[in-house]
């Protein structure tokens, strides 16, 4: 049996109808099942393959997605939870039909505790609207995926991105959630308390269970002042190492750099087209970003600039102006685009990888040679600081053969992450696409994962088939 | 030596399983007050001791559940390195992994994170015997469940932690202490209010009168800092390891005497209401240690922290009776349940260590 798919089958036509109909009852007209919205349902970013919910349901309440998951808990019938789909590991393809709750209609931000540092939000509100929403208190919530995703599918997914180096990921940053479970329960865990509650810490249970063990419908999250001076800086290299030895250093020293992103020679040469970035040189390349005071922005870029010249980095390229420094990032968040436009017509997906930052400069060669071996584009590009890197397959998907290459390319990268003390993913998540992985990574403890999914979810009804593989009971576990 | 140690804990958990018994997950013992009821036979971890790996160019050190917290930070201090968490010890021979299952955390905690945001990785031995791992040693990891950090606080219940990876961190080039004499509410008020910026405090507690503020950074931010937030240099008195030890003349009553000792985690703006009890803030506000001056009701202190927010916890006390921690809502009560059922199908591990029910 293929680690992803079950024993599960879809649910019967009659079930849907009963359950639709249920659905009605609790949110009126907020209930769609013509095909345009749920094709929209059915896949995330990344490879456009999905498979399609039943129903697609909008709540507006915890009420309400309490309600739905008890008429889906009655019937059996399997529950994705929908942000924005901006998850890139088919986390939200609905494997065996079933209900889609898209939670974009909870998007309130509840509560904002300028003095305490922390908001509490509604699910379905997205991080660039919550930091706009923050304008005039002085504040912002730092955590930076790329995509402009739901803090509740951030949540989900245990999301980070470039700014993960000074201010954590979600795994750091949620104080508390509220949840419901499989039963149709609501439950709150955390507070907003800096010490989380008494008892077992659930909230980084469901922090990035992909909406396995429950529906997250509300997310309380830490703040942080904006800085009062922010710079930006770009060093090229003459090769990926003296990048990631130039990181490691800084890391050493312990400059609170606030992004240190690599984007090797391939990425930097599209991101040069895409994204018109004139005077750089397609070389293996690190963007910095500075927050703090201006005496501590300016310590700070001073020790970085002196490391990459030891190591044979360029003269730092500043951007101090809001403008170019916002180029600069867009151009980054845009490496996927600038690497699709690199093949007109092709199809591309992202995968990640993350390695103790020693192996990293060995793993990302390995990585680019093991490109070159299949023919394909692929760039690489990380967020170094934490050994975490990411490869953007580019493949043609008429060409016969090209798919399979890409997706084992994907596959050996996993492999290769792991074999070297580190893991198949540090953001993307299991989703579908790395059950196998995760087997090869955690070996017996998967066990464990699944009887954790069995105990919270004794019908499997959440998001079935993702984050851990399907399985039976095992003897001596209940 | 420790393959051995691992198979004797894992026979151990074995026998308790198939005889009904109950083992009882113990260090040096530094930590014994804490928690609730103390049942079955000891199971000592110290046979599980040393270092496994500590690279300090990757910042993650791997150790033994039984190694003793002393060994661990005296080997990232002669690397320049620290556990940013600054672990309480409570007592000279407190272990790794009795710190990481109490889930304790000092002074550094509201600045850098709590133990659990630096754990990357476990192994444990389950309540059926099984030796597992989960995480790993790199920074960031989000394949599968976070089965590691839900192990950081759990007292023990889930599993015998065996092996514990913790991400460290550079020691900060210049650490200063500065003093200034004004009331609670005034030190929680400069404390809220220096901590959206971009400051480098990295511990404050006010005690007696006086708020004491660490700053620890680069020599320039430090300075300047120093000077933005007033007071006068201390750094010979600075309280910090007697406040993470419970050593300070403040815990006193509680640590030699009958009095019990309350920790109430609260949002850091809460009040400084009259409760009856002598009060140490750390956390800029978030952590309040109440030392009553009469018997005070538990049901009073709950209340009040729970409508700040937060919950608190009979952290040392002859009488437990009002129970250690505060009570769960119904629907955590059951996920608690099935979880503790999960790891520890047979009861074994810590039973009533955590809540009297399991």
């Amino acid at each position: 049996m293929n680690a992803a798919t079950g024993t599960r089958g879809r649910p019967t036509a009659e079930a849907i109808r009963s359950v639709t109909e249920g659905l009605r009852l609790t949110c009126g007209d907020r209930v769609a099942t013509g095909q345009a919205i749920r094709d929209q349902h059915g896949h995330g970013e990344g490879l456009a393959d999905g498979a399609l919910p039943d129903v697609v349901v909008f709540p507006q309440s915890n009420d309400e997605v309490a309600a739905v998951v008890r008429l889906c808990a009655a019937a059996r019938m399997p529950v994705i939870a929908f942000g924005v789909g901006t998850s890139l590991e088919g986390h939200v393809a609905a494997l065996y039909g079933g209900v889609c709750i898209d939670l974009s209609q909870m998007n309130r931000v509840l509560e904002v505790h300028a003095e305490d540092l922390d908001c509490r939000v509604q699910a379905g509100v997205t991080r660039e609207q919550l930091n706009a929403e923050l304008k005039g208190t002085g504040l912002f919530f730092p955590i930076d995926p790329g995509a402009n995703a739901t803090l509740g599918g951030m949540a989900s997914t245990r999301a980070s991105g470039t700014n993960a180096v000074r201010y954590g990921t979600m795994r750091e940053n949620v104080l508390g959630l509220t949840v419901v479970t499989a039963d149709g329960r609501i439950v709150h865990t955390g507070g907003r308390a800096r010490k989380s509650s008494a008892g077992y810490d659930l909230t980084r249970l469901f922090v990035g269970a992909e909406g396995t063990l429950g529906v997250i419908t509300e997310v309380a999250v830490r703040l942080y002042g904006i800085p009062e001076a922010i710079s930006a800086a770009v060093c090229q290299f003459p090769d990926l190492k003296s990048a990631v030895d130039s990181v490691i250093v800084a890391m050493q020293l312990g400059v609170p750099v606030a992004r240190i992103e690599l984007l090797d020679a391939v990425q930097m040469d599209a991101s040069i087209r895409y994204s018109r970035l004139d005077g750089f040189a397609a070389k293996p390349t690190l963007f910095f970003e500075f927050h703090g005071t201006e005496a501590s922005v300016r310590e700070q870029a001073e020790t970085i600039e002196s490391i990459t010249g030891d190591h044979g980095g360029s003269a730092f390229r500043w951007t101090s102006s809001p403008e170019e420094r916002s180029k600069l990032w867009k151009a980054r968040h845009n490496a996927y685009y600038a690497a699709l436009a690199l093949a007109p017509g092709s199809q591309a997906f992202a995968t990640d990888a993350c390695v103790p930052i020693s192996r990293l400069a060995d793993c990302v060669m390995e990585t680019q040679a093991d490109i070159d071996a299949t023919g394909l584009i692929a760039p690489i590009l990380g967020h170094v600081g934490d050994g975490n890197f990411h490869l953007v397959i580019v493949f043609d998907p008429a060409r016969p053969g090209d798919r399979e290459k890409a997706e084992g390319l994907a596959a050996r990268a996993s492999l290769r992450a792991i074999a070297m003390g580190g893991t198949c993913t540090g953001e993307h998540g299991i989703g579908v696409h790395k059950l196998d992985a995760l087997v090869v990574e955690h070996g017996e403890a998967v066990s464990l994962m699944q009887a954790v999914k069995r105990a919270l979810d004794p019908l499997d009804i959440m998001n079935p088939g993702k984050t851990v593989p399907h399985a039976g009971p095992v003897a001596g576990r209940p | 030596m420790t393959a051995a140690a691992i198979d004797a804990l894992q026979d151990a958990v074995r026998a308790a399983a198939s005889g009904g018994g109950r083992l009882r997950i113990r260090g040096s013992g530094s930590k014994d007050f804490y928690g609730g009821a103390l049942e079955g036979d000891v199971l000592d971890t110290r046979a599980l001791r040393g270092i496994v790996a500590y690279a300090p160019t990757e910042l993650v050190v791997t150790a033994r559940a039984g190694t003793q917290l002393a060994e661990i930070e005296d080997e990232l201090a002669r690397h320049g390195q620290m556990l940013a968490f600054e672990p309480p010890r409570h007592g000279p021979g407190a272990t790794l992994g009795g710190v990481v299952a109490c889930g304790f955390s000092g002074p550094r905690r509201a600045a850098a994170g709590a133990v659990r945001d630096f754990v990357l990785g476990v192994r444990i031995v389950d309540g059926t015997g099984e030796a597992l791992a989960f995480g790993g040693q790199v920074i960031k990891n989000v394949a599968g469940f976070d089965v590691s950090r839900l192990m950081a606080g759990a007292l023990g219940t889930l599993g015998v932690l065996t092996e514990i990876s913790l991400k460290c961190v550079p020691l900060p080039r210049v650490e200063r202490t500065r003093a200034i004499d004004c009331d609670a509410a005034d030190a929680i008020r400069r404390c809220n209010e220096w901590g959206g910026r971009p400051l480098p405090i990295s511990a404050t507690c006010h005690v007696a009168g006086r708020l004491w503020v660490r700053l620890s950074g680069a020599g320039p931010a430090v300075s300047a800092a120093a000077v933005e937030i007033g007071g006068a240099d201390a750094d010979d008195a600075a309280p910090w390891r007697a406040i993470r030890d419970q050593t300070h003349p403040f815990f006193a009553p509680a640590v030699t005497g009958p009095v019990p000792l309350w920790r109430l985690s609260v949002r850091s703006t809460a009040p400084c209401d009259d409760l009856g009890c002598d009060t140490l803030v750390e956390w800029g506000g978030a952590l309040r240690w109440l030392v009553p001056r009469a018997p005070v009701e538990a049901s009073r202190l709950r209340a009040w922290a729970a409508a700040h927010g937060g919950h608190a916890t009979l952290y040392r006390a002859q009488d437990k009776s009002p129970g250690v921690f505060q009570p769960l809502a119904p629907a955590m009560a059951g996920l608690h349940e099935r979880l503790k059922r999960t790891f520890d199908p047979h009861g074994i591990l810590n039973h009533g260590r955590l809540y009297p029910a399991f």
